[in-house]
């Protein structure tokens, strides 16, 4: 009988989801196949580049186009703006002029001959002084800072805390820290006059973007078809289409040709968004039993033109009384975006310090202290896990820092260690991260079963390099009891069936559930082309390895291809829509680091990471395994290399380049162990990536206090501040 | 990049023929392994329009063993190559280790001694073609009041670059000369003297050769009986980065003493900082902790760093601390 009930297979029932396998196009990316918007070349393309004033705030006096556009190859030069007289944010405010040419270097060498006459601000609104100062501009209407929240009672927190057993006051603070998206952002459009185009677009929100550039084409949203078929890394930055769209755009429509803009690094750097930095004040009291019993914080935001992003305190543990005041810095660059997590790393750090502060000032073991301040049992034995994994029982530093190179026997056999010598310690430390990522409702899904045996599965949802081309098709697989490969998934075009935009780690609790709605349908379909033949009701067949077999009977079968060719002349096709029982959010994530630091020189090298991680019913463990290492390496990164640095006098980026702003590489990177939490045994699927990179930075600062007494406060723990740390230890 | 023309020479005198007589006339310029000048190129920091390739020199890149073991490295030797040679590596571990610390793979396959030497400094305000700094002709060196936490603590003023070379403290250290040669003929000097400081001469460039110069060779004398030599570099990440601070050390002991030493430092000063009053002092005293924590001491003794780089003196004294541990001599 058929199965009313709209649900995934029984786990020990699967073949392809919840297995390791390599994503479908992972040879197309390895070997450079895989075609992605920058690779686009249209017959009469025009390349595009945008001219930009290198400074926070300037008034521009003259705008001098002519010998750009007397430059060989040049085809288009154009001010970004009419009448642009003021550039007020170093960010997308900063393009004064777009310059196509039939080659990228005609357009650069176009760029290069534009005349401006600009004049400096006096005060550029970087530094906390300047934006400060009396007379300073407002860098937008609600001023230079504002209190932007306040939760809880600051009189019962305070008292609260002056009857804590101990108390720790400690201010933290992170950087601003880049996408670095390894494709820039940007588009190619391919327009050439009349009624209709299509745009390349480096995007997470392949459906929700046909609107936003017709809007720029002066076409209707039917009108524009969105195609991103692979995506170099958005990782928030990449939702709407950005001035580098509206005048791809503009200059198309003007040209009537294709035109490829996508931002240079240097662009990429200075106008793609951003993570926000912040300064978090905090004071907090434990009692000798463990207990956390007041936090006060005091935070402030730094995003720019943008409002910045920062959960309210107290994040992740129970507190009993908190107070939190959360303001606002705006300095004249640019805004933040959404950056996986937003907001979550930077509160993350801060209150993973302040936890192990307080776990240390009550002699406590910090894994201990941590379990006994988190609700979620779930938190509490993937901490073990993960502890039993990195060699928290062997430690011999469970509630004070080291003063020692570690014994052998001191950490579990194959463990990374130290370098040899005296002046190397050796510490562990813990972080833990929740995150919903359950989906929501829009996305659809067509299966079409062709009746020679062919198999298409589409979505217009985009790939950002996470696995959901692959699942697009595993999952319709699957249920049909094909191969890995047999069902064709089509995705990243907006004339689709829709998708979701990816943000908040929603896009496989909203997608996958209609992929599995339509191979429900598809195959409830097929099954009622079978009945006539092989003689059993819609829901009595086994669907397995390339066959179909009558469950109670299975002499009678029929081979995938047999059967298809029942449909006769016509394809089967069905729509799948997103199915909410399918999905459920509520990630948990835990992780532990094992690290090594030269006392004598403040270097720190990453050892061994362990992270353990809950989602539900996973679709491809290999792909869940690679999130995970992903998030841990992203959080090393942020940890020990990523800043942003602007000269506050000329109102500039020093690091708008790959090689000052470091980030970390092959040889940084320790022993990742990425594990996935089996117990949680939820019939649902979602989203888990913006978990894995939350804990990773707050548990590195720890291992660094645990293994040498060095209390770094401050984002990234560069060896001067290991140093500096080393002085007060 | 701006278009230019490549000249192929075929001789060393027919290539300096080719480059311009003025220092900071960079119509045209030398090309070795390019990985600093494409660089350049890319950036606008140098729009030449004539780029003379040095490959197409027969020998350049030869490599030569002196009976009386000293070694002669063509200008074009590639650093892969000191990186891989295992009689360089056990004559003289500090080059080799220098080499080995440059940047990747890759750019070691391509990246030659002469261009390592010749490199221009990495400072962010330099690469940047949006200051005009003190170096390419302005009036200030942004790096003084601004954000100079990878500037010099040691010979600053009026610039506070560091110079970004890994072979040069090393070669330093192991007493190397250069031949220079131009259509005035050839020249040698000791590689110390090739650098010179930003207030001894012009603040333009970073060593004493000639607009119209070329390196050719590199000479290392042969090491003294029971010499040892290390070069340390700590990088900020492990991955392709420029030296925070680096040591060259080379000594010799009779096994309870030191009897002599050269103590070089890189990326804390605009040259290779040669710490020769530190050397004298160290001279004939016994070999252990005491030893290395007074080098440690007197070489960082004179640092006077900017607001964001005092970091670098307990930084370059942990390292020389490790660099005497790694000869034995603690």
């Amino acid at each position: 009988m058929l199965d009313p009930t709209i649900r995934w297979k029984d786990r020990p029932d699967l073949s392809l989801l919840n297995t390791e396998h390599p994503r479908v196009d992972a040879a197309d990316k390895v070997t450079g196949r895989a075609r992605f918007s920058h690779d686009m070349r249209l017959p009469g393309m025009v390349y595009a580049r945008l001219v930009m004033i290198p400074a926070s705030r300037a008034t521009i006096e003259k705008l001098d186009l002519s010998q750009a556009l007397a430059t060989p190859g040049v085809v288009l030069a154009e001010p970004a703006e009419e009448d642009k007289t003021e550039v007020r944010y170093l960010g997308d405010d900063a393009v004064v002029a777009i310059i196509c040419g039939v080659s990228p270097e005609a357009a650069q060498d176009g760029v290069r001959a534009v005349q401006i006459e600009w004049t400096p601000a006096d005060n550029m609104l970087i530094s906390e002084e300047q934006i400060s100062e009396a007379d300073a501009p407002k860098i937008n209407r609600r001023g230079n800072l504002r209190e932007s929240g306040e939760k809880g009672d600051v009189d019962d927190t305070n008292k609260a805390l002056a009857a804590a057993d101990v108390r720790v006051s400690a201010t933290y603070s992170v950087p601003v820290q880049h996408h670095l998206c390894l494709e820039t952002h940007g588009c190619v459009v391919d327009y050439n006059g009349g009624d209709e185009a299509t745009v390349y677009a480096s995007t997470q929100a392949v459906s929700g973007n046909p609107g936003s550039f017709a809007r720029h084409l002066g076409l209707k949203s039917s009108q524009v078809r969105v195609v991103c078929q692979n995506m170099g890394g958005g990782f928030g930055a990449k939702f709407g289409i950005g001035l580098e769209g509206a005048l791809a755009c503009r200059a198309a429509r003007q040209l009537e040709r294709p035109v490829h803009l996508m931002l240079d690094r240097k662009a990429e750097f200075l106008m793609s968004g951003n993570r926000s930095g912040s300064r978090q004040a905090m004071s907090a009291g434990a009692n000798k039993d463990g207990r956390i019993v007041a936090l006060d914080v005091e935070a402030h935001k730094f995003g720019g033109t943008s409002g910045g992003a920062l959960p309210t305190p107290p994040y992740m543990y129970l507190v009993e009384e908190a107070h939190a005041k959360i303001f606002t810095v705006h300095q004249a660059l640019d805004g933040n975006r959404a950056m996986r997590a937003p907001g979550h790393p930077q509160a993350s750090f801060a209150m993973e310090s302040m936890v192990d502060e307080l776990a240390y000032g009550i002699g406590m073991d910090p894994l201990e202290f941590r379990i006994k301040n988190l609700s979620d049992a779930t938190h509490h034995r993937q901490l073990r896990r993960a502890a039993k994994e990195i060699g928290w029982d062997l430690h011999p530093n469970r509630t004070q820092p080291g003063n020692k190179p570690l014994q052998s026997n001191q950490r579990p056999e194959g463990s990374p260690a130290a370098p040899p010598g005296d002046h190397w310690r050796e510490g562990i430390g813990f972080g833990v991260a929740h995150w919903g990522g359950g989906g929501h409702g829009g996305a659809k899904c067509e299966v079409r079963i062709d009746p020679d045996g062919s198999v298409t599965s589409s979505c217009a949802v985009q790939d950002l390099g996470t696995g959901s081309r692959t699942y697009v098709g595993t999952i319709v697989a699957e249920e049909l009891g094909l191969g890995l490969n047999a069902v064709k998934a089509r995705i990243g075009d907006s004339a689709l069936p829709p998708g979701v935009a990816s943000g908040g780690s929603v896009t496989t609790g909203s997608v996958a559930p209609a992929v599995q709605h339509a191979a429900l349908l598809a195959r409830e379909a097929l099954e009622k082309v079978l009945e006539p033949v092989l003689g059993a009701m819609p829901g009595d067949y086994t669907f397995a390895a390339g066959r179909v077999f009558v469950t109670d009977a299975p002499a009678k079968s029929l081979s995938w291809q047999e059967a298809c060719a029942l449909l006769g002349r016509d394809p089967l096709v069905v729509l799948g829509d997103r199915k909410g029982e399918l999905s459920e959010g509520g990630a948990h994530g835990s992780q532990a680091v094992r690290v090594a630091v030269n006392t004598r020189t403040g270097q720190i090298k990453v050892l061994d990471m362990v992270g353990i991680q809950s989602q539900g019913l996973v679709l491809n463990r290999l792909a869940v395994k690679s999130q995970i290492n992903g998030g841990m390496v992203g959080a090393l990164s942020y940890a020990l290399f990523e800043q942003r640095v602007i000269d506050a006098d000329f109102g500039n980026s020093l690091t708008a380049n790959m090689e000052d702003y470091k980030i970390a590489g092959t040889k940084d990177i320790p022993r990742m162990r990425p594990l996935i939490d089996d117990e949680d045994k939820r019939p649902t699927v979602s989203g888990m990536a913006e978990c894995t990179g939350v804990p990773g930075a707050g548990a590195i600062a720890n291992a660094v206090f645990n293994a040498c007494g060095a209390r770094v406060r401050h984002l990234p723990l560069t060896p001067d501040r290991v140093l500096e740390a080393l002085k007060d230890s | 990049m701006k278009n230019f023309d490549m000249a192929l020479p075929n001789s060393v005198e027919e290539a300096a023929e080719l480059l311009p007589k003025k220092i900071g006339d960079d119509s045209a310029r030398l090309m070795a392994g390019g990985q600093d000048l494409l660089a350049e190129m890319k950036e606008y920091l140098v729009q030449p329009d004539l780029v003379v390739n040095l490959k197409s020199i027969p020998d350049l890149d030869r490599v030569v063993w002196g009976s009386d073991g000293s070694l002669e490295l063509g200008a074009l030797t590639t650093l892969a190559t000191l990186e891989n040679d295992e009689r360089m590596a056990a004559q003289f571990p500090a080059l080799v280790q220098a080499a080995a610390s440059v940047a990747s793979a890759q750019i070691r396959s391509s990246a030659t001694v002469g261009g390592n030497l010749n490199q221009r400094p990495r400072c962010w305000y330099f690469r940047s073609e949006d200051y005009v700094c003190l170096k390419k002709g302005g009036t200030e060196c942004f790096s003084y009041y601004g954000n100079n936490r990878y500037n010099a603590i040691l010979g600053g003023g009026p610039s506070y670059i560091v110079h970004p070379s890994d072979l040069a403290p090393a070669l330093v250290a192991l007493s190397a000369e250069v031949q220079l040669v131009s259509p005035r003929g050839e020249r040698t000097m000791s590689l110390e003297e090739f650098f010179v400081l930003p207030s001894e001469g012009d603040v333009l460039r970073e060593t004493r050769i000639a607009a119209d110069e070329i390196m050719t060779r590199i000479r290392i004398p042969a090491p003294a009986p029971g010499q040892r030599s290390v070069y340390v570099k700590f990088k900020e990440r492990d991955s392709y980065d420029f030296a925070l601070a680096a040591v060259a050390l080379v000594l010799q002991t009779d096994g309870t003493k030191l009897e002599s030493c050269r103590l070089v430092l890189g990326a804390v000063a605009p040259v290779p900082w040669r710490c020769t009053r530190t050397e004298r002092k160290l001279a004939g005293r016994p070999l252990g902790e005491e030893l290395a924590a007074l080098a440690a001491q007197d070489a960082l003794a004179d640092a006077e760093p900017l607001s964001d780089n005092e970091y670098k003196i307990p930084l370059t004294r942990g390292l020389i601390t490790e660099a005497f541990e790694a000869l034995g001599a603690l």
